[in-house]
């Protein structure tokens, strides 16, 4: 069996001086897809955040595509260039005069200095092809702050397809989209997984999605409640662990 | 108003020279890094940081020693705080800014009004003398003018990538805390260094305006940065030339000139003017 390209030991991740991920240790399977799932405040983003080194661990160890991450979240320049990430959202307040083609041009180089013009001819082509991949050619002129909000999540796709990679996380990408393109993203998401290898780790609070979608499913409350396929874990009574009673009407979201 | 006579020949004295010549680094240097920091919402940084220096300048004064030697440490030091003070509290960065320069604003003034000798030059200090500007000072401005180029080219991707989302910046590889410091310390000293051209009160007009205006004229992001620093360094140079010609303040005067530049780019910008100029195109679905 292959090496995980991720595997988590034990994390514990302070967050605003309070425990928010607790003794939490998983492993991500190559070419696999694991959501994480939990109510609100139950330390998803953090343990993303942590993961990807954006913030400190209390305790644990964290290594990806073999490498360890430092306690200080440093990875090398050739593991760093092997993850892709898709947030929430980009601060794009007011009019912020960056083109598609340039902000997908960000994601084609790797870390460290450079300049400009470096490579320039390269990164044309590798972008205009990533963004045919994802449907998004006839934006690439377009401004990123005049996007609605399903252009702008396949134009994020576009920034993480345009170089090989092998890590996609994505926290919440589909928060505020509306059916139709929540189902077009998948839909994306799905291809290019498929077609690029991705090990994809995310972070839903769409039960539907998940099931339909994921290898593996964490349910997370701060500590990990319970793993496993998604017939393993989203069952009325670990969902009802995982999210308190509330969670009752909502039993049609999994078999039972 | 002088006649053009007059004018050229204040245009002929070396210190007429140094003035211009100063105010078109300092005016470029200020859409330089504006650009970035308008983006990354630190207007108000400039701004909080001009009205602190005049505690630096103030200092300087009391100790016995040239104020504009304490000014450059001492904006740094308020950059630093500043940073550490945004970090460690839970406070909004707008309001720890207004704590800050208010309460040094305020010690300045207190401690200006104990040093008899330098009530005169206040004015100076609040609206700046560009035409006191020296060679020494030019070579400091140009020197950093092209520190801040070199900085922002070879950085592009990570300034961008940092003002859009920082946990993705982050995730990519930028090393975002020791980019947001640099640049904080960066427009710091400029800051501190434009002030004797340009004055306290008027120092975040320099940072803002010509960035705002290449904000709404540009779709690209080296463009937008480029303009910034034409509009920046051209309004100086004819707000300068204006001021020699009407013989008004010199600083009020490129402010003003800035602000024509800005209600131009707003026109330009505006839908009527793209509608008459080109047909627009349909809205992607």
């Amino acid at each position: 069996m292959p090496d995980p390209v991720v595997v988590v030991r034990d994390l514990s991740v302070e967050r605003s001086g309070r425990l928010a991920v607790e003794q939490v240790s998983f492993e991500l399977q190559g070419e696999s897809e694991t959501a994480v799932v939990g109510p609100n405040g139950a330390g998803k983003s953090t343990l993303v955040a942590a993961l990807l080194g954006l913030l400190p661990r209390k305790h644990g160890e964290v290594r990806i595509l073999g490498q360890q991450l430092s306690p200080n979240g440093d990875l090398p320049g050739a593991i760093r260039s092997q993850i892709a990430y898709v947030p929430q959202s980009l601060a794009l307040q007011g009019r912020f005069p960056l083109s598609v083609a340039e902000f997908v041009g960000f994601g084609f180089d790797p870390p460290g200095p450079r300049w400009p013009w470096q490579q320039h001819q390269k990164r044309k082509a590798a972008v205009e092809k990533a963004l045919d991949r994802t449907g998004c050619l006839d934006l690439r002129n377009r401004l990123l702050s005049e996007l609605s909000g399903g252009q702008l999540k396949r134009v994020m796709l576009s920034f993480c397809v345009v170089r090989p990679r092998q890590l996609l996380v994505l926290d919440e990408a589909q928060a505020g989209l509306d059916v139709p393109s929540n189902e077009r993203f998948q839909q994306l998401l799905l291809e290019l997984r498929r077609q690029e290898g991705w090990t994809v780790l995310h972070v839903s609070h769409d039960l539907d999605m998940v099931r339909r979608s994921s290898d593996q499913v964490l349910g997370l409350n701060r500590r990990l409640c319970c793993s496993g396929s998604p017939d393993h874990t989203l069952t009325p009574e670990r969902l009802i662990d995982l999210y308190g009673p509330h969670m009752v009407p909502y039993r049609h979201q999994c078999h039972g | 108003m002088v006649d053009t006579q007059t004018l050229t020949l204040v245009l002929a004295e070396p210190f007429m020279q140094r003035a211009l010549i100063g105010g078109l680094l300092t005016g470029a240097l200020g859409g330089l890094l504006g650009s970035v920091a308008v983006l990354r919402e630190l207007s108000f940084f400039s701004d909080a940081l001009g009205h602190s220096a005049l505690l630096g300048i103030t200092v300087g004064i009391l100790i016995g020693v040239n104020p504009t030697l304490v000014l450059i440490p001492f904006a740094v030091l308020f950059a630093l705080l500043v940073n550490q003070l945004v970090e460690k509290s839970s406070l909004p960065t707008d309001a720890l800014l207004n704590i800050v320069y208010s309460t040094s604003l305020a010690a300045a003034i207190l401690f200006l009004s104990l040093v008899e000798s330098y009530r005169g030059g206040i004015r100076q200090l609040l609206f700046g003398d560009i035409l006191g500007v020296s060679s020494l000072d030019l070579i400091v401005i140009g020197m950093l003018l092209a520190a801040a180029l070199i900085y922002l080219s070879l950085s592009m991707r990570a300034q961008v990538l940092l003002t859009l989302n920082q946990d993705l910046a982050g995730a990519v590889g930028v090393q975002t805390r020791w980019h947001r410091l640099a640049f904080i310390v960066l427009l710091a000293v400029v800051v501190a260094v434009s002030i004797k051209a340009v004055g306290v009160l008027l120092i975040s007009a320099f940072v803002v305006i010509p960035s705002c205006a290449g904000r709404l004229l540009c779709r690209r992001f080296p463009v937008y940065v480029f303009v910034s620093s034409i509009l920046g360094g051209t309004c100086a140079l004819l707000g300068l030339l204006a001021s020699g010609l009407t013989n008004l303040p010199s600083g009020p005067s490129v402010v003003m000139v800035q602000f024509l530049g800005f209600l131009i780019a707003l026109l330009l910008s505006s839908r009527l003017f793209r509608r008459l100029s080109t047909p627009e195109p349909e809205p992607q679905a």
